[in-house]
């Protein structure tokens, strides 16, 4: 066994004897730490549901906060885990070193029964980062395309990247009443200049729809004087999060027909 | 063409996809082939002109117009009517003249064409199934009934539907030669799911034009539904869900 800390690494162990680790493990659950332990172990959840999983070699990741993660060798999602918040209890008996993470409420229980600890590692880690999550304004439009609810209900999208005189409008269609609507996207708040190119498509289209056209700039908040300016031109609003965006992408289940065009060297 | 009803059917199967779509009108043929908004799906059209009685074009142009906008103008089109379309270029607008009891002369405009062409997706296929399109819209009906999408399996005698909901589920099974499926012939057993709305819209939209479709799939690739349609083609092709 070999024990060291360093400046974030408090304690690691390979291959700890059960006694070793439960020491270490017990130690570092009471101080908040994250654990992270690689074994052969089963695990046993009762709640809302039952499930068992009998002994294997995979990774058991406990959390400051007290989330428990049980991850095997596959895929992205954990195969057990109960959130933060609960009690965890850690025991040990002659052959076997428990882990019991108790939710309150409701009563959930998961049981993880090791018989051999390969690794243990103990961490103190400093991570205040904000989490930013980014959607291009092409990914914005997909979204709505895939999603027009985004704009408003009943919106229905025509075409996209349509060239008219002054550039391309992002997404255009009709809604509810049958009225044309240009939507105009935007990542950032948007500007004045936004709201000048939006009533430049709608100019430009006049002549082509003859009828009342709606533009709507869509962006996640608008810049100084853009709001009276869109007033003043009787264009309108739409508040649109792309990360709002960004997932809906990630629910949509569909491909794309256009994914086909090229032959790829599979076939 | 004698038979005005006959482009409204057409228009009416293009209109379910698409609310503008591109022509490409050439000496020997009319041809649009346009994906959805969402690009989950995509038409494909053509028309020969020994279809119409009369077919005029010198040199291949494209036309842009609004597919909604003139399935409107079709509706009116009473039973035995006939249909004239011609292009007046310099106004850059489409004359449709309806001729019955009396004649209509509607027009409409010509919209900004999009740049892009649109290819044919290249797929191998590995099921090809003849079914009455009867048939199969009531597939997909009952199918829709439990859920929004559905997977569609195919192996040496039999094409097998199913739908799974949340709370209910539902098994479509049709025999090789028996009722619906006229034919199938399966290079390997496939199977691939795919979205109910967009299914149901698309055969329900394309059904006045043919009484038998071909259906063709792979595992997990798009689906290539065909309407066999006098002098011509209109076929669609749908994107497969992605199973989790």
């Amino acid at each position: 066994m070999d024990t060291t800390s360093s400046q974030n690494t408090v304690a690691y162990a390979c291959n700890p004897k059960l006694k070793e680790a439960y020491k270490l493990l017990r130690d570092g659950v009471s101080k908040r730490l994250t654990v992270i332990l690689i074994g052969d172990f089963k695990v046993e959840y009762e709640g809302r549901a039952a499930s068992t999983l009998d002994f294997g070699e995979r990774i058991l990741i406990i959390k400051r906060d007290g989330a428990v993660l049980v991850h095997r060798s596959e895929g992205y999602e954990p195969v057990n885990w109960q959130p933060g918040g609960g009690i965890i209890h850690v025991l040990l008996d002659e052959e076997r070193l428990t882990v019991r993470a108790i939710r309150k409420n409701p009563l959930e229980v998961l049981k993880i029964c090791f018989r051999k600890v390969y690794a243990l590692l103990l961490l103190r880690l400093k991570d205040v980062s904000e989490f930013h999550l980014y959607a291009s304004e092409e990914e914005m439009r997909e979204a709505v395309l895939a999603n027009p609810s985004l704009i408003e209900e009943g919106f229905k999208p025509i075409s996209f990247e349509k060239k008219v005189k002054p550039g391309f409008i992002d997404v255009y269609g009709v809604d509810l009443k049958g009225r044309l609507v240009v939507v105009e996207l935007k990542r950032s708040p948007a500007g004045r200049e936004a709201v000048l190119q939006l009533a430049r498509y709608l100019e430009s289209l006049k002549g082509e729809a003859g009828r009342k056209i709606r533009g709507i700039l869509a962006a996640p908040g608008l810049r100084k004087g853009a709001q009276k300016m869109l007033e003043k031109l009787d264009m309108e609003y739409k508040h649109l999060d792309p990360k709002l965006c960004f997932e809906t992408l990630r629910k949509w289940k569909y491909r794309k027909i256009s994914d086909y065009f090229k032959k790829t060297a599979a076939d | 063409m004698s038979d005005a009803k006959l482009l409204k059917d057409i228009i009416v199967a293009i209109a379910t996809l698409i609310d503008e779509g591109t022509f490409e009108i050439t000496p020997e043929a009319i041809n649009l082939r346009e994906m959805d908004p969402s690009r989950v799906a995509m038409v494909d059209f053509q028309w020969s002109k020994s279809l119409f009685d009369e077919y005029n074009c010198s040199q291949p142009t494209k036309i842009c117009i609004n597919i909604t906008e003139m399935l409107k103008l079709l509706k009116r089109a009473g039973k035995g009517d006939s249909v004239e379309l011609t292009l007046d270029e310099e106004r850059r607008r489409l004359n449709i003249k309806l001729r019955g009891k009396y004649v209509r002369t509607f027009s409409m405009p010509i919209l900004e064409a999009a740049v892009e062409e649109v290819p044919t997706p290249k797929i191998t296929f590995n099921v090809k199934a003849k079914i009455t399109t009867d048939g199969i819209k009531e597939a997909i009906e009952d199918a829709a009934l439990v859920s929004d999408h559905v997977s569609i399996e195919a192996n040496e005698e039999e094409l097998i539907m199913r739908a799974e909901g949340d709370i209910m589920g539902a098994t479509i099974e049709m025999r090789k030669g028996e009722g619906a499926l006229l034919d199938l012939e399966v290079k390997e057993p496939s199977k691939a799911t795919f979205s109910l709305s967009y299914l149901s819209d698309i055969i329900k939209a394309a059904s006045a034009t043919s009484e038998i479709s071909t259906i063709e799939f792979s595992t997990d690739m798009p689906i290539k539904i065909d309407f066999p349609i006098r002098e011509g083609k209109l076929t669609y092709f749908l994107a497969p869900r992605i199973e989790a």
